[in-house]
């Protein structure tokens, strides 16, 4: 970190001693910025990393502590099981079902989101009557919060509620449906309350994408006679690669992590239906109090997420780079 | 057989607006819905059919909800009379906190953002890896921490307080903050930094006189962006607080479960509380919200 050069490379050389204290100055802001960060970061969050490995070495339960809460009785009460704990949840079917729980979750939120927003974007980055209406009511629902919508939904879900009705009218019969309360359907309601929820994210990311397109090849290859649909194809899609990976990559990494709609409307429920990786977390440090185990999930979940979120990161430089040397190749402009 | 061309144009137009207005419905019917039942008296929120739109709209659930009054219902059947309480509720408080927790770790991210993003954009202070690997504080799920984080806290006696949760907001809120002020002060030609310097100007005087005003505006939609992610913050709220710092939507959660059983009309008076000033702000910046997290990957 130390290392890191402050000054662009072609004014090494020639280091005279303005440019010297110029460099001192410049370090010397870069560190007071960054001290907030790294207080943070060294204060909170590496104790916490380290108490964390602690637990996962040294069985404990909130219970075993008894009446003494003060926070080295923890310590006291906790007794050493190596590594019994990471055995257990390697071989955890809960765990596993979990996890294959999140990752269709968020696939399915994933394309559902990006294939809505989309097409909504294509349907709509061309100027017309009523774009802004029509813009306005799009993004409102990234503006509700998640917790109200778990709500919210729940009152147009249940049984006796709107929805169900509505159904009713357009198929002419009664319906009764359960929408929250099924194991069989549960997860899925989730997933589309939260496609509901987060559709206008892919939305907002692809009309800026489709909107900052350049004119110019589209032209060309109008003049050439290529079709509307090869234009789509082999000139703005190519175009669009890095916003569409980002639009995927961030809605992934956010539905992984999803938990107000999960917890907050059905804990886990029907059965371990919703059950997906934050709840099984939550259920196992909160509920049952266990501590250890708990911080032995949650390491393999962060190195797992750390695994997918570095390749991710790979992935959105690489973008970036390309994007950067297409830009610097043409004159930037306004 | 073959359209012409002008009927091809007037049947796209009328595709567009059919699959945009059925989105329309979609949209907007759970917020409507949200709406409406917040103005029902209580014999209409399990009505069978349900109750579009009250005819007997009422103030009830927000008075409830947000005033002072303790309001009972007369069961038509049973002849029964119901009270509810008003006091799990502390709606107020939960407001206060919310809107205290918020707008210090917003103001925080965006003031350390984006001077950070200054020191990037204008002196390479962090190499791109290094904005990137900064992302990583906001897409590692935050439930894989809270646990030995909430242990630490209460050895530090940050469990159930203000300032826990804003050092929270404030780490995971940064990248944002940091990403999208850069792409507000990268806009700014640095020719005008530059003119200014040469006038005599000192580094600060320009910062203040040239650079801000310039990407004041940016700025400011950085605030407003950030501020909903903080506003809406349910996981971090709910685990790292007990009884005396609890925030909206924690305080909406509280609703579910208690034992009064549901209560559709009074959660959505509170929801629609607590929705409003997001979509007020939501309102002002729609322009800006794409760049809160296109990281650099839309050039325009």
């Amino acid at each position: 970190m130390t290392a890191d050069s402050t000054l662009p490379s072609d004014m090494a050389p020639q280091l005279n001693s303005r440019a010297a204290t110029r460099a001192q100055g410049v370090r010397r802001f870069k560190w007071t910025v960054l001290s907030p960060l790294i207080a943070l970061m060294v204060f909170i969050l590496l104790p916490a990393f380290v108490l964390q490995g602690y637990f996962s070495f040294f069985s404990f339960s909130i219970f075993d502590a008894g009446d003494d809460t003060s926070f080295l009785s923890y310590f006291r009460a906790s007794e050493w099981v190596g590594l019994d704990l990471w055995k257990d949840a390697l071989t955890d079917d809960k765990f596993g079902f979990a996890i294959i729980r999140s990752l269709l979750f968020a696939v399915g939120v994933t394309v559902g989101c990006f294939v809505i927003g989309f097409a909504l974007a294509l349907l709509m980055y061309r100027p017309f009557r009523g774009q802004g209406f029509y813009y306005i009511f799009f993004i409102l629902p990234m503006l509700t919060v998640p917790i109200v919508i778990a709500y919210t939904g729940e009152m147009i879900l249940y049984q006796n509620g709107p929805l169900n009705d509505i159904i009713g009218m357009v198929t002419g019969t009664r319906s009764d449906a359960q929408f929250l309360y099924k194991q069989e359907v549960a997860l899925t309601t989730i997933a589309a309350m939260e496609i509901w929820n987060w559709t206008p994210f892919s939305f907002i990311i692809m009309m800026a994408g489709l909107a900052s397109l350049p004119k110019e090849p589209q032209e060309a290859a109008q003049i050439l006679g290529a079709s509307k649909w090869r234009i789509f194809w082999e000139v703005q899609l190519p175009l669009l690669r890095p916003v569409i990976l980002l639009a995927l990559i961030l809605r992934f990494l956010e539905s992984m992590a999803e938990f107000p709609k999960t917890w907050g409307l059905l804990q886990g429920g029907p059965g371990s239906a919703t059950e997906t990786i934050p709840v099984y977390i939550f259920i196992t440090a909160w509920q049952f109090f266990d501590i250890s185990y708990g911080a032995v999930l949650s390491y393999l979940v962060l190195f797992m997420m750390m695994a997918i979120v570095m390749s991710a990161i790979w992935l959105l430089r690489r973008e970036k780079k390309s994007l950067d040397a297409m830009y610097e190749t043409k004159p930037q402009e306004g | 057989m073959a359209m012409t061309k002008s009927q091809r144009r007037i049947s796209y137009a009328a595709f567009r607006y059919l699959v945009l207005t059925f989105w329309l419905l979609v949209v907007a019917f759970p917020i409507f819905w949200m709406v409406s039942t917040s103005f029902k008296p209580d014999r209409e929120w399990f009505a069978w059919p349900p109750v579009y739109i009250s005819e007997n709209a009422t103030l009830q659930n927000y008075l409830a909800v947000w005033g002072d009054v303790t309001t009972h219902s007369v069961d038509e059947q049973t002849g029964e009379i119901k009270t509810y309480a008003q006091s799990l509720q502390r709606p107020w408080q939960a407001l206060g906190n919310s809107a205290l927790i918020s707008v210090i770790a917003t103001t925080l991210s965006v003031l350390f953002g984006s001077v950070l993003a200054y020191g990037v954009s204008r002196y390479q202070i962090l190499s791109e890896g290094r904005m990137f690997q900064l992302l990583m504080l906001r897409m590692v799920p935050p439930i894989v921490l809270v646990a030995p984080i909430s242990i630490w806290y209460s050895a530090l006696g940050l469990l159930d307080t203000i300032l826990g949760l804003v050092m929270l907001y404030f780490l995971t809120t940064l990248p944002y903050a940091v990403w999208m002020s850069k792409s507000f002060i990268d806009e700014v030609p640095r020719e005008m930094e530059q003119a200014a310097e040469i006038l005599g100007a000192s580094r600060w005087r320009t910062i203040w006189e040239v650079v801000l005003p310039l990407v004041r505006s940016g700025l400011v939609a950085t605030f407003l962006f950030i501020l909903i992610l903080t506003w809406s913050e349910y996981l971090l709220a709910l685990l790292l607080s007990k009884a005396q710092i609890v925030t909206l939507p924690v305080e909406l959660s509280k609703y579910q479960g208690s034992t009064e059983g549901r209560v559709y009309g009074r959660q959505a008076a509170l929801s629609v509380g607590i929705t409003l000033p997001l979509i007020v702000v939501g309102m002002i910046i729609r322009k800006h919200l794409a760049r809160g997290f296109s990281f650099g990957m839309v050039r325009r």
